[in-house]
């Protein structure tokens, strides 16, 4: 089954990218109910972990494509004279080159599916897969060529293959490679429209990702050299206290893919692209990796690498939203959300317990089908309503109660019970509880967690402030229907969210009565919303103090100084030196 | 069954200390007060009242404020998760927010986000305080909590911190900028009238039974030092209303955050220690 869900989308990204015929968006949604099929298969039919070796001839061809990688991203460099880029790949060859000349004796398998990697499948195949669809009326909107609309379809399918095919090896070396597709990937989406800020935010998501390249090369060589193996499991069981500088430098590359400050701009930056973009770099694809490769890591981690990462993630949690906090652009402070629980998510798979790592999981799912939820609407917003920023949304609900539900629901399903991500947050505190006994250490992080949640409840809230005004029950309407691409796709994300209340009561991570109490009483206000009209009681306006002139209340916004973030960039950069030089020491 | 009869019974008890406390109120500045029963009395005045409304969302929103209030006391005094009762009364919240937010007041758009300023005031303190627990008696369930002795003296900085949001919630001086009746005439509750303001205001009474039911967590399993905590808490309470000023919404979350966040902290750094 994985090797369908690694072979069939590249398929079907070659057979969207000639199909012109006019049946072309029901074969791209027949592909993407295959491939969401094919997860739920290998996701019901998993007994035990599946290990295999690809052909010898493979190995062969990876090198191959990896030097032509590594060229075309030279090739960028030197083309677009950027020479950060440049450098940066010539880096890369060389360690490349290094790596190659070394040979290692013990070998594993180069494929390993776990428990992890079908949850992973879940994740990438059913959120991108949904993603997919709805880009495919996105993309009719924007002003390309139509050989560009089917590409960038065909793009989204490859990347859905290289994600599925990440999420599935044991071996580094192929890691590498395929980390490195996915930042090919996210270069080419990210400057799909091709005007200037395009490129230029492309390639800083080019030279900011390839650090996590040259740290995974340099963790490859070293685990060559001293481990003599370049993979997974071998370097996890092997792994001495006095030598773990290659799981610290992959812990480095973890953080780069996370967008964890300080590389939060590249993540910032992709919201230039078209929006289904941004929603799969933030939900199903690309930033996930992060956590997973955290939760691969983290049985080899010693206590100070565990516990640098926890302080550190929890630190860019709460830094990251109270960031966002200052932010006006919707997919910015969408964006550093992200940034935030990425941050969550690593440090809960760095502490290792069985809780915490339960928590990492369950916040991995239900961010992915949230962040997909609202980045949908951010699209939505952007194409129906020509809407970006926060004040500018004046009243929607008159407009379209539809699109205010989605995000009603996409922001209380982050924070509220009793939905997936509050149970992850929960699960969280719990086990960080569990630690302070440990590690007084662990108190801060406890506050940080504390503090970060709520300033996200305070973000998530505020920016409802402008949605929900209401005027006086008015009688025309001035609503406009959006397409079903979006309503559809908006529905099948909000039904996941159900099902995952459904799911997290079977698995009885609360007791049914903490998650159906708070299921019955977001439940019944929606029904109230929908049939209570109170038709006995007067209209009246609202009070103004007898003022003459209508005032209202714009958002409110934290201040948050330039040399704000300039710290929080020289201590997070600190942090992540003293994680590498810490672990040499 | 006592429990049942407790839940049920919350809303009125809710309301006769409501009623006490404006007796007492009036005692401390030398005037006679309201009778005791005012509260009920007003109830049935305001059900009496015609019934206006500006649009049914805001209307159905404080309802819901009311009922989900009901549910996380209902939760306490069933002996819930603590530190899910913590997440759960903040849904009772946000429930309040969006209907201030959902109407074009400015008082009312002004009182929902002093309404979310103050959130990140208390609540990172009460988790803080759940932690607390967990880490004396190792276990969130309330049930466990009331089970074993006191934890006053283990938590005492944390008790301390939990005594500087008591205000906060109960919109008391100096810490009620939320409300701060003359100045933006009630904040959220400003649009609300007749037959939907009473749920509003039978839900400032739970808020009453669900601060005071949190305070009797610190006394444990001694029933006696939770009645004393409750009574001097009580006095204190309305001693410092009456005798300060309300101060900025700036300075409250500055003032409580920082002191509270830090008494906590120690308090937490302490227990580990234990």
């Amino acid at each position: 089954m994985h090797t369908l869900l690694i072979i069939l989308p590249i398929l079907f990204a070659g057979i969207i990218l000639v199909n012109k015929t006019a049946t072309k968006n029901l074969v791209a949604i027949f592909f993407v109910a295959v491939l969401a099929l094919a997860s739920l298969v290998s996701y019901f039919s998993f007994e035990s972990p599946y290990v295999a070796d690809l052909p010898h001839f493979s190995h062969s061809l990876f090198i191959f494509v990896d030097i032509v990688l590594l060229l075309y991203f030279l090739v960028q460099g030197i083309v677009k004279t950027h020479s950060v880029v440049t450098l940066l790949s010539l880096a890369q060859l060389v360690l490349y080159g290094v790596l190659l000349s070394l040979s290692q004796t013990i070998s594993s398998s180069d494929i390993l599916i776990d428990k992890l990697s079908i949850m992973m499948y879940l994740i990438i195949n059913m959120v991108g897969g949904i993603i997919i669809i709805y880009s495919l009326k996105y993309i009719q909107s924007e002003e390309l060529s139509e050989f560009k609309k089917r590409s960038f379809i065909a793009l989204e399918f490859f990347f859905l293959a290289v994600m599925n095919f990440l999420v599935s090896t044991n071996n580094i070396e192929i890691f590498f490679m395929l980390f490195e597709f996915t930042t090919l990937c996210s270069y080419l989406l990210i400057g799909y429209r091709s005007d200037a800020i395009a490129t230029s935010n492309a390639l800083k998501a080019l030279w900011m990702n390839q650090i996590g390249g040259v740290v995974i090369l340099l963790a490859l060589i070293l685990s060559s050299l001293h481990y003599d193996t370049i993979h997974f499991d071998l370097l996890i069981a092997n792994i001495e206290d006095i030598y773990l500088i290659p799981i610290a430098l992959l812990g480095v590359a973890a953080f780069v893919k996370g967008a964890s400050i300080p590389f939060e701009s590249w993540l910032l930056g992709a919201m230039v692209a078209p929006t289904p973009v941004s929603a799969m770099l933030h939900s199903a694809t690309m930033v996930k990796i992060a956590p997973f490769l955290m939760l691969k890591l983290a049985p080899a981690m010693s206590e100070f690498v565990s516990l640098s990462i926890t302080l550190f993630g929890t630190f860019v949690f709460f830094t990251a939203s109270l960031m966002a906090l200052s932010k006006d652009y919707f997919k910015e402070i969408l964006g550093l959300s992200t940034i935030a629980l990425l941050a969550l998510m690593m440090a809960m798979a760095s502490i290792g317990t069985a809780e915490a790592i339960e928590a990492c999981l369950v916040l991995m799912v239900f961010h992915a089908i949230s962040k997909a939820l609202l980045f949908l609407q951010a699209g939505i917003l952007e194409k129906s309503f020509h809407l970006k920023y926060m004040k500018d949304i004046d009243g929607l609900i008159d407009k379209s109660p539809l699109v205010v539900f989605f995000i009603v629901i996409g922001f209380a399903s982050l924070t509220l019970p009793p939905f997936g991500a509050f149970i992850a947050k929960f699960m969280a505190i719990e086990s960080i509880s569990e630690l302070i006994a440990l590690n007084p250490l662990y108190a801060i992080s406890l506050l940080f967690i504390a503090l970060g949640s709520v300033f996200l409840t305070l973000l998530y809230f505020k920016v409802l402030t402008k949605l929900f005004a209401k005027d006086i029950d008015t009688k025309e309407s001035s609503k406009i229907i959006i397409s079903k691409y979006y309503s559809y796709t908006s529905f099948a994300l909000v039904a996941l969210l159900v099902l995952g209340i459904f799911v997290s009561y079977k698995m009885q991570l609360l007791n049914s009565f903490e998650i159906f109490i708070p299921t019955l009483l977001i439940l019944t206000t929606l029904i109230l919303f929908a049939s209570t009209f109170f038709k006995k009681a007067h209209r009246v306006k609202e009070y103004y103090c007898g003022e003459k002139e209508r005032l209202s209340v714009n958002m409110y916004y934290f201040n948050i100084p330039e040399s704000f973030i300039k710290t929080v960039h020289l201590v997070s950069v600190l942090f992540l030196i003293v994680l590498v030089l810490g672990v040499l020491l | 069954m006592t429990q049942v009869l407790l839940i049920i019974l919350a809303p009125i008890i809710g309301g006769l200390l409501y009623g006490f406390e404006r007796k007492l109120r009036a005692r401390m500045q030398n005037r006679v007060g309201p009778p005791l029963l005012q509260p009920f009395y007003d109830t049935l005045k305001l059900m009496d009242k015609q019934a206006f409304l500006i649009n049914p969302y805001h209307s159905i929103l404080g309802i819901m404020h009311f009922f989900t209030l009901w549910v996380v006391v209902a939760f306490v005094i069933l002996e819930e998760n603590l530190l899910y009762i913590v997440f759960l009364h903040l849904l009772s919240a946000i429930f309040l927010i969006l209907a201030g937010f959902s109407v074009r007041s400015i008082f009312s758009h002004i009182g929902a986000n002093r309404e979310l300023l103050s959130i990140i005031a208390y609540e990172p303190i009460l988790i803080l305080v759940a932690v607390g627990f967990f880490m004396s008696v190792g276990s969130f369930e309330i049930a466990t909590i009331r089970e074993n002795s006191s934890q006053l003296l283990s938590m005492f900085l944390l008790f301390l911190s939990f005594l500087l949001i008591i205000p906060v919630k109960l919109k008391k001086s100096p810490f009620d900028a939320v409300e701060a009746h003359q100045e933006i005439v009630g904040g959220v509750e400003i649009e609300f009238s007749g037959i939907f303001y009473e749920f509003l205001y039978m839900a400032k009474w739970l808020e009453y039974i669900f601060i005071f039911l949190l305070l009797s967590l610190f006394a444990g399993d001694n029933i006696a030092l939770a009645i004393s905590l409750f009574i001097s808490v009580f006095l204190v309470l309305n001693l410092v209303d009456n005798a300060t000023a309300r101060i900025k919404m700036a300075h409250l979350i500055k003032i409580v955050l920082t002191l509270g966040l830090s008494l906590g902290l120690l308090n937490l750094i302490g227990l580990s220690y234990v």
